[in-house]
């Protein structure tokens, strides 16, 4: 039915606006999601109370035995490393990407999408055989002269946050890029007629203008990194373990579910609060910006 | 001046030096296992002593190999299918749909894209074996759906957002019925979205580790599952092989992207 040409219709999208519509479109997705993605965690995370016995005995156990404590540790400190590496390196990248003759350019993002595109697993091999003992990254050190013997660079945390950063630099240079490349160029160049050194045009102009930027994307690989699990089993080797893994182990190996469950609801509840501090974020910066 | 490429002095070949390095430290893994897989070497010596395709020769010999990536393979479609259909039908109930909780229900939707994998893996793993799915293709299949789906709902509600709808509504003035409407007038309007929505499903399903380590049986395991258990137990280079393999077919798959997007374009 037309209603624009009626003008007496007025009172028709009010009516419309009353009754739900498009509800039918939305249920078998919502029976789906219910029955096999919220179901089956919520259940988990339950069993992390109920089970051996009801109580917060698996929380306990989890959080006052130094093991576990040395988990996190690995966890949280791997996933700085990793995200401060990648801002570091993504920083200048983003920045050169959004700035450089589009030719170029294009063939750096060709490069950076094949990589994220290329199979996790072909990447971690890859990886794992670069930094053995006898791998290309040793001999190079030491053809170079910077080390008398290799080094040991896999099985260990080195190793995990080398390969980790390898596969989260693309999610931080893509939005970088985003977001430099908004930045309107005049605004430099006003700081820089106003007697503004190019150093305090990257720390007083670009940098502040890039940060909401590198605060999202940051926390996103933070965050992608505090839950990953074949980058660090396949790299770290079984003595450093991240809590992705130790999830795994607890459900698969132990078949403790109450212990994989409790650990699963840390790694949901730190996940899903730092995702909320992004949306407040990324949110208040856009409704405070022009 | 800063974002002037011309106008940066010296700080333009400080800039260039860490872009040319970052690219060629995301390059360097890539073309060193392409060229590994033909090296002679059992130990995947760098340079290799020889070249063989005698990794390409083993993997091939091997039927399970074969099966896993066949497996995959056929995962994968199902899942894009089912992903595309069920996007494609709830995306027209996001976008245009008036009912209460709208927002929260495509943030409820999108969820498992950010749950880390590792938990929804263990507790799909667990509700399946009470209902007796684990290890079996409609295990694998669901599992993949829960993770393909918020893909496709974003993809395609996207692609419906900047589709006029009285457009539509023109098409049904004009004597069209309601469902032939939607399918001759605004399906092809946003096919570009169905296509990335179908290109991110499969690569979801082809490419996904975590869950299916714990769907897989000894019986039924994917092409990422294979290659899993292989790196498990020692580095051959038959690996090497198969990751050049996948590599090709990235490289394949993105340059068909590129084609499609250019064709719809025009």
């Amino acid at each position: 039915m037309s209603t624009y040409s009626d003008a007496s219709s007025v009172s028709v999208p009010l009516l419309k606006a009353r009754k739900p519509t498009g509800l039918s479109g939305v249920v078998p997705a919502l029976i789906f999601v219910g029955i096999f993605f919220i179901v089956p965690v919520v259940s988990l995370l339950l069993r992390s109370v109920m089970e051996p016995v009801p109580g917060f005995g698996n929380y306990v156990a989890l959080l006052g035995s130094s093991t576990y404590l040395k988990i996190f540790a690995n966890t949280f400190i791997v996933s700085g490393l990793v995200t401060i590496i990648s801002l570091l390196i993504g920083f200048p990248v983003a920045w050169a990407l959004a700035i450089m003759p589009g030719r170029i350019a294009s063939v750096i993002f060709s490069i950076l999408l094949l990589s994220m595109w290329t199979n996790l697993l072909a990447r971690t091999y890859a990886w794992m055989v670069l930094l053995q003992r006898t791998g290309l990254i040793n001999k190079m050190l030491i053809a170079m002269g910077l080390i008398d013997k290799p080094l040991a660079l896999v099985n260990n945390l080195t190793g995990v946050t080398i390969g980790m950063t390898y596969i989260m630099l693309p999610f931080i240079i893509l939005p970088l890029y985003g977001v430099i490349k908004k930045i309107d160029p005049s605004i430099l160049q006003a700081a820089a007629l106003c007697g503004a050194t190019r150093w305090q045009c990257l720390t007083r102009v670009l940098l502040p203008l890039a940060l909401p930027g590198m605060a999202a994307g940051a926390l996103m690989v933070f965050v992608m990194s505090l839950g990953y699990f074949v980058t660090p089993s396949l790299l770290g080797g079984t003595a450093n373990m991240m809590l992705a893994e130790l999830i795994a182990q607890f459900v698969q190996s132990l078949v403790n579910w109450g212990m994989g469950g409790a650990a699963a609801l840390v790694l949901l509840v730190v996940t899903l609060l730092l995702y909320a501090v992004q949306l407040r974020f990324v949110g208040s910066q856009n409704a405070g910006g022009r | 001046m800063l974002l002037n490429f011309d106008r940066l002095g010296w700080w333009k070949y400080v800039l260039l030096a860490i872009t040319v390095l970052t690219a060629a430290f995301l390059l360097l893994p890539i073309i060193f296992i392409a060229a590994l897989s033909f090296g002679s070497s059992q130990w995947l010596i760098f340079p290799p002593p020889g070249w063989t395709l005698q990794w390409y020769r083993d993997l091939f010999a091997d039927p399970r190999w074969l099966e896993s990536a066949w497996t995959s393979f056929t995962i994968a479609v199902i899942v894009t299918i089912l992903s595309v259909l069920l996007g494609l039908v709830t995306s027209f109930g996001l976008v245009r749909g008036t009912f209460l909780f709208r927002d929260g229900l495509k943030a409820l939707f999108l969820t498992p894209m950010i749950l880390p994998v590792v938990v929804l893996a263990v507790a799909l793993y667990a509700f399946f074996l009470k209902i007796g799915l684990g290890g079996t293709m409609v295990g694998f299949v669901i599992s993949h759906l829960v993770l393909a789906l918020p893909f496709s709902i974003l993809s395609i509600s996207s692609a419906l957002d900047g589709f006029d709808k009285s457009i539509e509504d023109a098409a049904v003035l004009c004597g069209a019925s309601p469902l032939e409407a939607k399918i001759r007038v605004t399906l092809p309007a946003i096919s570009h979205g169905l296509f990335s929505a179908a290109v991110f499903s499969f690569l979801t399903s082809w490419d996904e580790v975590v869950v299916a380590i714990f769907m897989s049986s000894p019986t039924l395991q994917t092409l990422p599952v294979k290659v899993w258990a292989t790196l498990r137990q020692d580095l051959t280079p038959v690996v090497a092989a198969a990751s050049t393999l996948l590599i090709l077919l990235t490289i394949t798959l993105m340059a068909f992207v590129a084609i499609v997007r250019k064709v719809l374009k025009q």
